[in-house]
């Protein structure tokens, strides 16, 4: 039986060749005439803007604006350049090519790395009005340099483009979106989307990964639109302004952000649209607008969602292979790279995390003072207290979340305070979150192997090529994350989307999916929330196996007492963001101040309880 | 000197209005925490409006000038209640290009309905130029400018002092709290988009004596550099964008007059990414936090 | 009658069952409680009352008027006001803005002074801190401009919604003692509290919530010395 990863190359390959052969034979017949051939070709460029721009706005999540100014950038470096080389060096033109699309690609990723480091700073609204705002800066500049013509533009350009080029040059951007996406780097950027907040704490840079999405995208774009200039042989600035950012826009939006197959065809039908129906060209801005706008009300997902067509899933069901699942070879057998296992040392008798006066405030409010507290290895530690007492502010300090005002925190000894959440997490801590983050498109599978990301070493080039380490590391955290979920008896959801589980099962994920970082501490914010006694007793259970299986020490916030006094060896008592008292939990439970604090009081003592004794404390 | 005089005056004319159009932006962002893309649109509609009413049916200026109020009212309020208001609860990608949409829905109306040719707008006054020593103020732009102070702070004693304004706040600030109080928090948002727009209308027609051509696309250009205007302020907020137009305004004339005008543009992005980048919340905003 | 009947109540948050199948009364006069551990679901019943969430199923009926399908801002004028969670206060308006807010549907003016009179009364620091910034009080004084401005529209009805929350024990005190005289001078309160023992020792009746289900219900005073009230909060 053939593996299924070759039969997916042979098939696509060959529907890649066939389509070629088939385009180019009616153009070279002159079946296909040259108005038609030339549509083609600005389907061609017309895919490569919308894949590039759905990277960030569909699988990034950001919407951007000004997407059509690195278009412009690509087209006006390449077209001076092969003018250039080809007037000045006597080049042939056609040869240029190459390397004035590549110059076009390069520099229009330097401007989007330029505007992407100040810009990828905001968010949402903001992000697309400056996009937007740098896009006409880049237009204008341009329309008022000498070496781009000034309003004019640059004309003359050697019109050496043709369907070949640029049908291979899109196959290589779509292949390269597919297998950018397929790779941890992809899976890092689909996280954004999904959760900025989890991805950060699940050990990915955020704003790298935002600036490198935002540069790779314009680097295409860059490309196309050297492609645009060599075919159509002049261009100026005007072309490229906001409404044409719009149109790559509504391609998007119409084939669905975050499908690739979406914004080929929505490329596709939105290029030959307006010309089949060019007597209607007037309507033709007026139909796009009433699109948006239904399809936002009515289908915001798009044509396609977030869905990929699959020809190898066509061919077998057309072939009836479906039924005879393919069993895929043991992965064993294949060489693995399993994702780093940090090695954690530790002092004899020393804390594993430990605060020390760590405190915060937040303008006139000091929210935690005087925090002293620390957690033994292998030990589970809870830190409780009432509504408001300030629990997630330690936790969202010890993650980097917030910076203390004051104090330390030490973990393995090292002082970790003032690094960034994701450094954190390489550093070995994991935490999960009160309201549940989980990557809720994504499946339990991929949700797992996201947080894998800091145990990996595979660059994006080798994700894009596929190259040997890529393989390696891939099937290692396929096979370490089907490991985790057999531990918590999650394996047969593997392939479920995340939002589709219960919400006990959501909870269970994203600890296992804190516990994929391999840390040495783990915070669990509220983990019982929201669960009913069976799901809570399980929830104990778990916790225990994670413990004795995972070496790790567990610090928990928690309200349920049954499940805090269950499985807590110590406890936390946190009130006014103050620790009031620490202890066992018979210590704590008898601790009239901790009485106090939970229970209220209507008198000023509160007789402490014995186990078992009825009480008529009033 | 005469003419930084003169450039400063005219930007203050332009930076009025901008202040106006940008009061519509921030008043909506404010209540319902979207980018209206097709404010200036309907600024636009409210010139055409005018246009037609004064040169087709010979209407004279001040009933015009109501009438042109009184559409953008009307659209606006439809447009919220029609594309808006469903996609409250969605996420803000997809209102926010649900007004991208609006906007050139309207603006693709205008042109097939009145072709892109612009029209031009009759002159209203005729009253000579006040000067002295090189400067001239024209009577438009002191109109501009003594009209758009007058409705800045009417608006703002609105917002502050009556039922309704104070309902806007309270809206602004908490929905859910608003209903608590028996606030009909509907209504108070389309009030706020009526307002809006109304100002709008009014921003229109002074542009419109000050640049006497209404064309499909005039909605655009200074739609896009109030909204600038509004987030230079701080957006959401009253006075930042009373402060963000008149900015604007000066900025832009100054540019003109002491650079070029082809730059003027870039030169107005540029203070807009300058200050998102030192200050995203605006001049007078105040930085949101996000709870984790 | 009674003022309050909720029967059977289902609300979802998503694909969380957050209720299931609540029901209970509050009658005129009294001060009743919800009492349970955080992530109950008592947020979620007052939240449902004032149709600020959707319930899937269930009815709801305030002064024989089922809530059926109204609009939350109508609540008011029958006479319904909460004091919800977290206070909610208008940070950016004054103190006297808040509770003019509180006052909205009530069309006399001239009413409005002796209205504030009544909340000073209740509240003397509300009165010396009128033309402040709400969101500049402290936790306890904003938990008294809350309560305040939903005194302001004269309810009938009441609900409070975790007032204890974030307070110092004598704030905690002095909130509940006027809360006792708010009910003697004849507003009926349902109350959502964490903390049980103050919420017991003023309510007459009282309901216990654990993970969205009613599970134990009587008198006050003897669900105070209840060792499972005890155990259920501080486990055992």
């Amino acid at each position: 039986m053939m593996n299924r990863k070759l039969k997916s190359y042979i098939l696509n390959l060959s529907a890649i060749a066939i389509l070629f052969v088939i385009i180019s034979s009616l153009i070279d017949s002159g079946a296909i005439n040259k108005y038609y051939s030339g549509i083609l070709i600005m389907i061609g460029i017309n895919v490569i803007m919308t894949v590039s721009l759905n990277l960030t706005t569909g699988f990034l999540g950001e919407l951007a604006l000004g997407h059509a100014g690195f278009m412009s950038v690509g087209a006006f470096t390449a077209g001076i350049i092969t003018k250039q080389l080809s007037a000045s060096l006597g080049w042939d033109a056609a040869a240029c090519l190459p390397i004035s699309l590549l110059a076009g690609g390069i520099l229009a990723a330097v401007m989007g790395f330029l505007i992407g480091v100040p810009a990828l700073r905001l968010k949402g609204d903001y992000l697309a009005i400056i996009t937007l705002g740098f896009g006409e800066i880049l237009r204008v500049i341009i329309q008022n340099m000498q070496i781009t013509g000034g309003a004019s533009g640059i004309s003359r350009i050697p019109r050496v483009n043709n369907f070949p080029i640029t049908y291979f040059i899109m196959i290589a951007v779509i292949v390269i979106m597919f297998t950018l996406g397929r790779s941890r780097h992809g899976r890092a950027i689909l996280s954004i989307r999904e959760n900025a907040v989890a991805a950060e704490s699940t050990g990915i840079s955020v704003t790298r990964y935002k600036i490198f999405a935002f540069t790779f995208a314009a680097f295409f774009a860059g490309i196309a639109g050297g492609l645009y200039a060599h075919q159509i042989g002049r261009v100026s600035a005007a072309t490229f302004d906001f409404n044409k950012s719009i149109e790559y826009l509504v391609m998007v939006v119409l084939g669905g952000m975050g499908s690739i197959t979406g914004s080929i065809i929505a490329a596709a039908v939105l290029t030959l649209l307006p010309e089949l129906l060019r007597e209607f060209a007037d309507y033709r801005m007026l139909l796009y607008s009433i699109m948006l706008i239904l399809m936002m009300l009515f289908r915001p997902k798009g044509l396609m969602g977030t869905a990929e067509f699959s020809l190898t899933f066509v061919w077998d069901r057309l072939t009836g292979f479906y039924k005879r699942a393919t069993k895929p070879r043991p992965l064993r057998e294949h060489a693995v790279t399993m994702p780093d296992v940090p090695n954690y040392e530790l002092a004899a008798g020393a804390p594993v995390l430990e605060t020390k006066n760590l405190g915060i405030r937040f303008g006139g409010l000091q929210a935690a003072e005087n925090v002293n507290l620390h957690v033994n290895d292998h030990e589970i530690v809870g830190l409780i207290g009432p509504n408001g007492a300030g629990k997630t502010t330690v936790f969202n300090m010890l993650t980097g979340v917030y910076l203390p005002t004051e104090g330390d925190i030490q973990l393995l000894g090292r002082s970790i305070t003032g690094k960034k959440t994701y450094e954190i997490v390489a550093h070995g801590i994991a935490r999960t979150f009160q309201n549940i983050r989980l990557f809720k498109s994504m499946t339990v599978l991929e949700n797992i192997k996201v947080a894998f990301h800091t145990r990996m070493h595979y660059t994006p080039v080798s994700g894009i090529f596929r190259l040997p380490k890529y393989t390696r590391e891939e099937r290692g955290i396929d096979l370490r994350a089907r490991e985790l979920l057999r531990v918590f008896n999650m394996e047969e959801s593997a392939e479920t989307r995340a939002d589709g589980l219960p919400y006990g099962q959501q909870r269970k994920l994203e600890i296992c999916r804190a516990l994929a970082t391999n840390p040495k501490v783990l915070l669990l914010d509220e983990p019982a929330a929201g669960m009913n006694p069976i799901e809570t007793r399980e929830l104990m259970e778990t916790i225990g196996i994670i413990r004795n299986r995972f070496n790790v020490a567990v610090l928990l916030i928690e309200h349920d007492m049954k499940l805090v006094m269950g499985i807590c060896e110590r406890i936390y008592v946190l009130n006014y963001g103050r620790i009031i008292a620490e202890g066992s939990p018979s210590d704590i439970r008898n601790n009239p101040e901790v009485i106090r604090a939970y229970l209220g009081h209507s008198d000023r003592d509160t007789k402490p309880v014995k186990e078992g004794e009825a009480n008529g404390n009033a | 000197m005469v003419l930084f005089l003169n450039q400063l005056i005219n930007g203050l004319g332009t930076g009025a209005i901008y202040a106006l159009i940008a009061l519509g932006y921030t008043m909506v962002y404010g209540i319902v925490k979207l980018i209206n893309f097709a404010h200036g649109d309907i600024m636009m509609v409210g010139s055409y409006t005018a246009v037609l009413l004064m040169v087709n049916v010979g209407v004279p200026f001040p009933i015009a000038l109501m009438a042109s109020m009184f559409v953008c009212v009307f659209f606006g309020v439809l447009i919220e209640r029609v594309a808006y208001k469903p996609l409250r609860d969605a996420p803000r990608i997809c209102s926010l290009i649900t007004a991208i949409g609006v906007s050139y829905l309207l603006q693709n109306s205008a042109q097939l309905l009145f072709s892109a040719n612009p029209k031009p707008f009759p002159p209203v006054f005729s009253v000579a130029p006040i000067t002295f020593g090189g400067v001239s103020i024209s009577f438009v732009t002191l109109v501009t400018v003594l009209v758009s102070v007058l409705l800045m702070v009417g608006l703002n004693l609105f917002v502050m002092k009556s039922r309704t304004g104070k309902a806007m706040r309270a809206v602004s600030e908490d929905m859910g709290a608003a209903k608590l109080m028996g606030i009909n928090v509907n209504m108070t948002i389309s009030t706020t988009f009526a307002i809006g727009c109304a100002l709008a209308g009014i921003g229109a027609f002074l542009y419109c004596i000050a640049y006497p051509s209404v064309a499909p696309t005039m909605g655009a250009m200074p739609g896009l550099k109030a909204f600038i205007a509004a987030v230079l302020g701080g957006i959401g907020i009253l006075p930042g964008a009373m402060l963000g137009g008149f900015i604007m305004g000066v900025a832009e004339s100054l540019t003109k007059g002491f650079v070029s005008t082809q730059l003027s543009d870039a030169v107005v992005y540029g203070i807009l990414i300058v200050v998102l980048l030192f200050k995203p919340s605006g001049l007078l905003g105040k930085a949101q936090r996000e709870k984790v | 009658m009674a003022m309050l009947e909720v029967k059977d109540l289902h609300v979802y948050y998503g694909a969380i069952h957050a209720l299931h199948g609540v029901s209970f009364t509050v009658d005129k006069g009294e001060i009743v409680t919800l009492i349970g551990a955080n992530g109950a679901g008592k947020t979620s019943i007052l939240h449902a009352i004032s149709r600020l969430i959707p319930a899937k199923s269930g009815t709801i009926t305030f002064d024989g008027h089922p809530l059926g399908a109204l609009d939350a801002y109508k609540l008011v004028d029958m006479g319904l006001s909460q004091v919800p969670e977290g206070r909610r206060i208008f940070a950016q308006m004054t103190v006297l803005e808040n509770l003019e807010m509180g006052a909205y549907t009530r069309r006399d003016k001239g009413e409005l002074q002796s209205d504030l009179d009544m909340v000073f009364s209740h509240f003397p620091r509300l009165k010396e801190r009128v033309k402040q910034l709400a969101g500049t009080l402290s936790g306890g004084e904003q938990q008294m401009l809350a309560t305040g401005r939903a005194l302001m529209s004269h309810p009938t009805l009441l609900m409070m919604d975790e007032p204890s929350m974030g307070l110092s024990p004598i704030l905690v005190e002095e909130i509940f003692a006027i809360i006792r005289d708010i009910n003697k001078e004849g507003t009926t309160i349902l109350l959502v509290e964490q903390n049980a023992h103050m919420a017991l020792s003023i309510a007459n009746r009282a309901y216990v919530l654990e993970t969205g289900n009613i599970v134990m219900e009587g008198e006050a005073g003897k669900l105070l010395n209840d060792d499972k009230v005890k155990s259920a909060y501080l486990g055992t």
